[in-house]
């Protein structure tokens, strides 16, 4: 799906990405994970061609992302930014809808509206759709905007991918779970996703990768299970903790203090 | 679909309302046709009459009809410019003369009337008889390129960057264009001071004809732009997720909308706060929603300006009141208005 191998990004002399490797396959949820400033979010950005880091090449599909036409790759790829802008003066339908753009001219056709029919009832703003978006509340924002990157890819297409900056912030917990959910049944359907996430004990359960940062390094990568070990975790995070069990789902369990 | 039929409804309002208001207008006016409709004496035109006079042919044609045009293709592109602007600064403040286009755009103008006598001989023909509207124009697009490097970074616009630059803009082309007037001859000062109040007096069918070709030019490309320009909100990299290619977007828009500008202003002069009022209203009605608000503010721009030009010419007949005055007077409230809701976020 995509792969890229040795990004560097300096800013000015301060390495924030220093000889990372990356490799997707069809179908994989990666979650990366880090303390802040680890590079997570500069990472993501280099992967879907926000920011261009020199001779490195990130290859998307096989071809350079920097090479694909803006148009066609926006069916295949979407992206959930972290910083979302506050200041839309739309309804929220407005706003979901413009992850219907690359499909249609002037009008809407049936699939756009349904795609956005859909995504709203999944993401729970169906209710909000004629809200001005401007008036909703953090979550309720974060939500619109799941709905808006999932309508994007709501397509023919074989493996798209998605990528999404800490979709989870300002969710509350029902919300949150909701939200994975749909990533994870998005991945189920040969589709990738690659989330950064904060919570260690949700990507421990949801992702089947783990992309580990630390100062803009790789310091581990693998399955949870491979991952998320005592030693790994405390080196990251320079904080204790301890590992046992999920009771259910059998996933490493991470306790921290 | 439900929400375009609402813009094609909303469109057929505003095409029907133009239409009357032209009509209105063409009716209006000092002059006798001798007991006759100015309609029928346009109709009698129209069928090549020869019993026609001259001179009824002359104010109903030349004058009357080429005013009402120019003020269409003018209030159209002012307003559109506006809204254009707003979009690539994603503020509603945004319009040529707040931010100083207008004025860059007559401060060399202005200099073209009064010093391009000194080197018009050394141009090409075809430059010499368009020497003001390729000045204005380079005036504007001068402008637009500085306010836009000064108050944008990052795909962000500092406002206030925005509109201050705009007000320094403003202030070299007052000074400059004083120097101007203060060396100028009688028939130069005669053309400065029309730039300077704006007005559709000097309306002909070959700057219509110009007008015209722009406007369709410009269109072509603007206006298809609604949802781009929707996207843009969500910020720049997001619209790039969306397959905007946002570089060209910007590229378009500043040249599209300086182009706009430039032409206006060489013909009519500096006609304020179209560009203002009408993206306003518009934004009261379709929030911010461009695939409404940008054709529409093609038609609405010609309403408010084509009715403005009315009134200015009718309400003190036979004299006529500087245009400018009356869009001051609704821009300058509203423009209060957008500052007062806008409190916080400046």
């Amino acid at each position: 799906m995509i792969k890229a191998h040795q990004i560097n990004y300096k800013h000015k002399d301060f390495h924030i990405l220093d000889g990372v490797d990356v490799s997707l396959e069809y179908g994989e949820f990666l979650a990366i994970v880090g303390p802040n400033g680890a590079g997570k979010s500069s990472l993501l950005s280099v992967l879907a061609d926000e920011v261009r880091t020199g001779k490195q090449k990130v290859l998307f599909k096989d071809k350079p992302i920097s090479e694909w036409n803006v148009k066609e790759l926006s069916k295949h790829k979407a992206k959930f930014s972290q910083h979302n802008s506050n200041d839309i003066p739309l309804e929220v339908k407005d706003v979901v809808m413009m992850g219907r753009y690359p499909y249609f001219d002037s009008q809407p056709g049936k699939e756009d509206l349904e795609a956005m029919n859909n995504m709203m009832y999944e993401t729970d703003v169906f209710h909000l759709k004629d809200r001005e978006y401007n008036t909703l509340s953090g979550g309720e924002k974060q939500r619109v905007h799941l709905s808006r990157v999932m309508a994007q890819l709501q397509n023919e297409i074989a493996h798209t991918l998605m990528f999404l900056d800490e979709p989870l912030n300002n969710l509350d917990i029902k919300h949150q779970y909701k939200a994975l959910d749909i990533i994870k049944k998005f991945t189920q359907k040969a589709n990738s996703a690659i989330v950064v996430l904060h919570d260690l004990n949700l990507a421990a359960q949801f992702a089947d990768k783990i992309l580990l940062m630390k100062s803009g390094r790789v310091s581990a990568y693998g399955t949870p299970q491979e991952v998320f070990t005592a030693e790994n975790i405390s080196d990251a995070y320079n904080f204790p903790c301890t590992i046992c069990e999920h009771p259910i789902t059998n996933n490493p369990m991470i306790i921290f203090g | 679909m439900r929400t375009q039929s609402k813009l094609y409804f909303y469109l057929t309002i505003s095409a029907v309302l133009l239409v009357i208001i032209a009509v209105l207008s063409l009716n209006t006016g000092v002059y006798d046709f001798g007991g006759n409709s100015a309609f029928k004496v346009l109709w009698q035109f129209i069928k090549g009459d020869p019993n026609l006079s001259l001179s009824d042919k002359y104010v109903v044609w030349d004058v009357r009809a080429a005013r009402i045009i120019m003020a269409i293709l003018i209030g159209s592109m002012l307003s559109v410019s506006g809204t254009s602007l707003q979009g690539l600064f994603k503020n509603p403040l945004a319009t040529g003369d707040l931010i100083g286009l207008t004025s860059g755009a007559t401060l060399l103008a202005a200099i073209a009337i009064v010093l391009g006598g000194h080197f018009k001989e050394y141009l090409p023909e075809a430059v010499q008889f368009s020497l003001v509207g390729i000045s204005a124009f380079i005036g504007s697009f001068l402008s637009m390129m500085l306010v836009y490097r000064i108050s944008t970074s990052g795909g962000k616009t500092n406002v206030v960057m925005m509109l201050l630059t705009g007000v320094a803009i403003t202030a070299i082309g007052f000074s400059i264009t004083g120097f101007l007037i203060y060396i100028s001859k009688d028939e130069q000062l005669r053309d400065l001071t029309f730039w300077n109040l704006g007005s559709l007096a000097a309306a002909t069918w070959t700057k219509n004809i110009i007008l015209g070709v722009v406007l369709i030019i410009a269109y072509i490309i603007l206006l298809p732009k609604g949802k781009a320009f929707n996207a843009m909100m969500l910020g720049e990299k997001d619209a790039q997720h969306l397959g905007i290619n946002v570089e060209r977007l910007k590229k378009q828009i500043i040249i599209i909308v300086a182009l706009m500008v430039g032409t206006c202003v060489a013909f009519s002069g500096t006609i304020g706060f179209v560009g203002l009022i009408v993206p306003y209203i518009l934004r009261l009605l379709f929030k911010s929603n461009y695939a409404f608000i940008l054709p529409l503010s093609a038609l609405c721009g010609s309403i408010l300006l084509l009715t403005a030009d009315t009134f200015s010419r009718s309400i003190v007949a036979p004299s006529e009141l500087p245009i400018g005055i009356l869009t001051a007077l609704m821009g300058g409230p509203i423009f209060i208005a957008i500052l007062v809701k806008f409190k916080k976020a400046l």
